[in-house]
């Protein structure tokens, strides 16, 4: 299981959600923030900070968003496991499917 | 009937710690050590990571979970074993190394793990853990060290900071801390380390020598408290103080830390002082010598005197942690008491011969008997 | 030289007796347990019944020559059956002026006493508190006083090994015992086999021993002070084989036997402690039963352990006395709360707090009944004899193991350091104890799709016993979670549930209720069966129970007597058997616990019999009471 950020997130980007996160496991997109679903500890410390309540447990994903499990997923495809996102800067990228629609 | 597992400690004809455990002969994840308990913590704790990085790091040791057995306290980590599917004891507060001692001694063929934390182990248990060290039972201790008491509602605990306002605190604590690597070599801990909650890699490696390791295997983890003694351990999490914070310990090479922001490397390193045998800090700086890296002090983990192992423990700070070494104090082999205690059994019963019903009639009838007709 | 009566000289007489108390009193340092013991084995190799009394201070060595360093053994021998160690010595042998002095009370007029007259000096009488020696002012004019110089006597004797005076002067009890083994004509072979066993190292030591030994006997059979030999003849005993046994002893037997009888290896979690300590060295030696001893850090640490082997599958057992179980009180209700097979021996001492660790008191049973936070019934078993305390504990483990529980073993100092014959049992008559350890799921679970799957609940009863399965680490498929903390009935989870809080813990206290199914009804002892008063006791009182029942009816008295082994649950007849009865009398080591119990059970009028002198209660004063309590309720005046 893990926690995961929906479309609520998109061009918004508060981050309180980044400074309650323990382990360092959510990382900036260009246009979203995305949580690596590996290395979330399902803490649930991000969830009550998230000012637009983009934030969900996995299981509690509401029906009409559970495609933003995937979204979260396919961010790391290419990056794996980076093991923090202080390490690396991904402001750049978004999900593959966020750049499709708004290339 | 089972294959014995065992991992490689890169020592010669010693016994790991899983010795005598059946291999679980498939391959099992994450998923398969993980209980359908909803997990209670408070949102944000540390204890979340160390969960994880357990129910990951169980699977690559490739025992079968029924025969691991997760045996904690009392605290906020205590309930630890809820959560994974293995078997369990929620225990009492302080004792679960002296349960864990009965289990470890009656059941060669379990891998036994002691869940405790800074007031369960220190204050309540300490008792059983120096005993337990002293003796070397063959279990893995993991003390997750929050600084605080949790469970009761923010307490300072036997490693709070001096000074430490908490409710029954309120004009500052007076009890100097424990320094737990410090203890438990002095308890004569054999393996003697320190990790923290939100490291996985680190932790994951550090609990794996650990479990490797045949003896009590004693593991620190700084665990943050995000109720009540919260940013206790930002200095070594900050990405920009941590490198100057953590002193991370590796077998086999020299000491150093702290990052230069221009070459990346480290500005710091350990010596010792030729004239007091202390341990100290020594400051590279960007233009560091020959001279200077040749007195850097060389991490051996293995050697059989501990003085040298507690005098880096010493570099942790007692009051806010600014700075603190990171990783296996000290590996060393001495025989386990569970090993001994059923060679003993062992060789005791082999000597007795004749089915148990006919020993025992022997047994009592034996001394000073007469029969009447 | 020591053979037979005929040898001795034409002036000797030899007197028949029925029964003889012997008192060996001295020093803590001048070895009067050890004589005493070897006494006690040569008239149980003789073939008397007999009971004995070890008393000893609780310092290894007190100052020489005081009061409080008196230790003494008490042994009791007859040519019947008989049940306690004796109130008052026939024979006192004091070895100083403390151990005459401690002593002299007990005795009653015309009693034999032997001195040590070397032993009276006047440094020791002062030490003792006497401002004359009694030897010469006439106060011991009513007794039938002997004075031997023990020790001159014996330094003579083995001059010829070149010890030092003062090991020479160390084996006068061995003089003492030869002197007492001819006055009442012991079998000596014993005796000198075992000094030869236990002094085989130094020999010096040894011929010294087994010299002053048979001089003591030349002596009893030369010298014109002992002119009377006694005779006490064999007493008629059930065939069989027989040795004479301590309680500590029987009860590490017990366990032995428990464990063979149930496939389940002990192991000991246990931290010294006196009286118990025995147990943990009895049973230390015993690793060839896959025993395994462990000495813990503490007391705490010795019942964590016992609970950690139990979840392992082993037998877990703690040994310890009154102190210790304050000490253990959290983890035996971890143990309740887990269901766990648990023995808690606890060899009882006299209390508060240290109390007096070397007597016997029976003050713990309201521990080991509410000595727990919550709701923690926990059964309790106490055994009547030395050699009952193997019987015991073989039942106790019976109830621990069957039940899923801890069980409490009452014993006391006396039990553990009296000793008596025991018949040697057939172990092929011993129980035999089944762990049934659980070995798969027991209950299926139906999803939402109608799908079935089987699975393990924890918490799943027995119907009959109310207990939990066993299911052990390494048993795959079983995998859970016990802890303190309430469980869900079955399944075993945590549970904050407030019905299910009252449905655990009356499930609990019901399943240690359910232990009565199994009990045999109680046997009242009422032969007339005209008895208006029941003497009702548990534990070490037996003894002294039954003789002063026996002194009661030998004066022409109705009375029954019964004797409790469960005290918690009571048998199931206990409250039919106490309501047949006017009077219930309750002689108790304690202020009145097994008392207060049956009152607020069966709301009887159970009238206290109450001693707590750290010492057995006296047959004669018991039997006054008994008496008394016959008298009015028969409606007859007082003499």
């Amino acid at each position: 299981m893990t926690y995961v950020i929906a479309q609520s997130c998109v061009d918004v980007k508060d981050k309180a959600c980044v400074d309650e996160c323990p382990v360092d496991c959510i990382y900036e997109g260009k246009r979203m923030l995305y949580i690596h679903p590996d290395e979330c500890v399902d803490c649930g410390a991000c969830e009550p900070v998230c000012p637009v309540e983009a934030v969900f447990y996995e299981d509690d994903v509401p029906e009409e968003l559970v495609h933003c499990v995937e979204i979260n997923a396919s961010f790391f495809t290419e990056l794996g496991s980076p093991g923090g996102a202080a390490k690396i800067d991904t402001s750049q990228r978004d999900a593959p499917v966020l750049e499709r629609v708004h290339p | 009937m089972t294959q014995i597992s065992s991992t490689d400690l890169g020592l010669p004809g010693l016994r790991s710690g899983l010795d005598g455990v059946p291999s679980s002969g498939e391959k099992q994840t994450g998923k398969d050590f993980t209980s359908d308990q909803e997990v209670r913590w408070c949102p944000g704790c540390g204890d979340y990571a160390v969960l994880k990085a357990v129910q990951n790091f169980l699977p690559e040791l490739g025992i079968r979970r029924e025969n691991v057995v997760f045996i904690s306290g009392i605290g906020c980590s205590s309930r630890f074993p809820y959560y994974l599917d293995t078997y369990g004891m929620h225990s009492i507060h302080g004792r679960a190394p002296s349960i864990a001692t009965g289990l470890a001694t009656a059941r060669e063929d379990l891998s036994v793990f002691v869940v405790t934390g800074d007031g369960d182990a220190l204050s309540i248990g300490g008792n059983h853990l120096i005993h337990a060290l002293r003796r070397n039972v063959n279990m893995t201790v993991l003390l997750f060290n929050n600084r605080i008491y949790g469970l009761t509602k923010g307490q300072y605990s036997p490693t709070s900071e001096v000074g430490k306002v908490t409710k029954s605190t309120p004009v500052g604590s007076l009890d100097h801390p424990f320094n737990p690597v410090s203890l438990a070599l002095g308890a004569e801990g054999a393996f003697v380390a320190r990790t923290i909650d939100s490291d996985r890699k680190h932790l994951t490696s550090v609990l794996s020598a650990a479990a490797a390791h045949r003896g009590t295997s004693f593991v620190e983890i700084y665990q943050n408290c995000p109720i009540f003694n919260d940013g206790a351990f930002d200095a070594i999490k900050n990405p920009d103080t941590k490198a100057d914070a953590i002193i991370p310990l590796v077998h086999g090479a020299p000491i150093t830390f702290g990052k230069d922001k221009v070459t990346g490397k480290p500005t710091k390193g350990l010596i010792r002082n030729m004239d007091t045998g202390a341990i100290e800090v020594l400051d590279l700086g960007p233009a560091a010598d020959q001279y200077a890296k040749d007195l850097l002090l060389v991490h051996d983990a293995h050697n059989p005197d501990p003085s040298t192992a507690f005098a880096i423990s010493r570099l942790t700070d007692s009051g806010y942690l600014n700075q603190t070494p990171i990783g296996i104090f000290r590996q060393v082999e001495r025989p386990a008491y569970d090993d001994q205690a059923r060679d003993q059994i062992r060789t005791a019963s082999q000597a007795a011969t004749g089915a148990p019903t006919d020993r025992l009639s022997y047994l009592i009838n034996g001394g000073d008997t007469w029969t009447v007709v | 030289m020591y053979s037979t009566s005929e040898a001795s000289p034409r002036t000797k007489q030899v007197r028949q007796l029925d029964r003889v108390i012997i008192r060996f009193a001295g020093d803590s340092g001048d070895g009067m347990q050890l004589t005493g013991d070897r006494f006690t084995q040569e008239s149980a190799a003789f073939g008397n019944d007999l009971v004995t009394l070890p008393n000893f201070p609780a310092e290894i060595r007190a100052p020489q020559g005081t009061i409080p360093g008196v230790s003494s053994f008490q042994v009791h021998f007859a040519d019947h059956d008989i049940l306690t160690a004796g109130d008052s010595p026939d024979v006192l042998v004091a070895m100083n002026p403390a151990a005459l002095k401690a002593n002299l009370s007990d005795l009653a007029k015309g009693a034999a006493i032997i001195v040590d007259t070397h032993d009276f000096t006047g440094r020791n009488l002062t030490k003792a508190g006497y401002a004359t020696s009694p030897l010469d002012d006439g106060s011991l004019d009513e007794y039938d006083l002997h004075r031997v110089d023990l020790t001159g006597m014996t330094v003579e004797a083995v001059k010829e090994f070149g010890l030092s005076r003062k090991d020479a002067a160390r084996a006068k009890n061995m003089f003492a015992l030869g002197l007492l083994s001819w006055m009442y004509g012991r079998p000596t072979e014993n005796t000198v086999e075992f000094l030869s066993r236990k002094f085989a190292k130094v020999p010096d030591i040894r011929d010294a021993n087994i010299t002053a030994f048979k001089m003591g006997w030349n002596f009893g059979e030369t010298t014109e002070t002992f002119i009377v030999q006694y005779e006490v003849k064999p007493a008629a005993m059930a065939p069989g084989t027989y040795r004479n046994i301590t309680g500590n002893l029987a009860l590490a037997y017990g366990l032995v036997a428990a464990s063979v009888q149930s496939g389940l290896p002990i192991f000991l979690g246990s931290y010294p402690i006196t009286p118990a300590s025995d147990i943990l060295h009895e049973l230390s030696k015993h690793k060839g039963f896959g025993i395994t001893t462990f000495q813990a850090e503490d007391e705490i640490a010795g019942v964590g352990a016992a609970i950690g082997a139990s979840f392992a599958g082993q037998l877990g057992v703690t040994t310890t006395s009154g102190p210790g179980v304050a000490l253990k009180g959290e983890a035996i209700g971890l143990a309740v709360m887990t269901e766990l097979p648990l023995l808690v021996v606890n060899v009882q001492r006299g209390g508060p707090s240290t109390g007096l660790p070397t007597k016997t008191e029976q003050s713990d049973l309201l521990q080991a009944m509410f000595g727990r936070n919550g709701e923690a019934p926990v059964p309790i078993v106490a055994p009547q004899s030395p050699g009952d305390c193997f019987n015991a504990a073989l039942e106790a483990v019976r109830i621990a193991v069957t039940y899923r529980t801890p069980v409490m073993l009452l014993s006391d100092g006396y039990l553990a350091n009296g000793s008596e014959p025991w018949q040697v049992p057939d172990v092929a008559e011993l129980p035999v104890i089944e762990p049934n350890f659980a070995t798969g799921p027991n209950s299926t679970s139906t999803a939402a799709d109608g799908t079935t799957t089987e699975v393990f609940l924890p918490y799943k009863r027995d119907e009959a016993t109310l207990a939990r399965p066993w299911a052990i680490p390494g048993t795959a498929g079983l995998e859970h979670r016990i802890g303190g903390l309430e469980k869900g009935a079955e399944h075993g989870n945590i549970s904050y549930d407030p019905a299910n809080h009252d449905l655990m813990v009356r499930t609990r206290q019901a399943k240690i209720d359910r232990i009565a199914d199994s009990l045999p009804p109680l046997e009242v002892d009422d032969p007339s069966g005209a008895a208006k008063v029941l003497v009702l006791g548990w534990g070490s009182t037996y003894g002294p129970i039954g003789a002063g029942v026996r002194r009661v009816r030998k004066a022409g008295y109705n009375v029954a007597q019964t004797h409790l082994r469960h005290l918690n649950p009571f048998p199931k007849d206990l409250g039919d058997i106490l309501a047949r009865y006017d009077k219930v009398l309750v002689p108790e080591m304690n202020l009145g616990q097994l008392s207060m119990l049956l009152r607020a059970k069966y709301l009887v009028d159970a009238i206290g019999y109450n001693q707590v002198r750290g010492l057995p209660l006296k047959a004669a004063e018991l039997a006054e009471a008994i008496s008394e309590l016959v008298r009015s309720a028969e409606g007859k005046c007082l003499p």
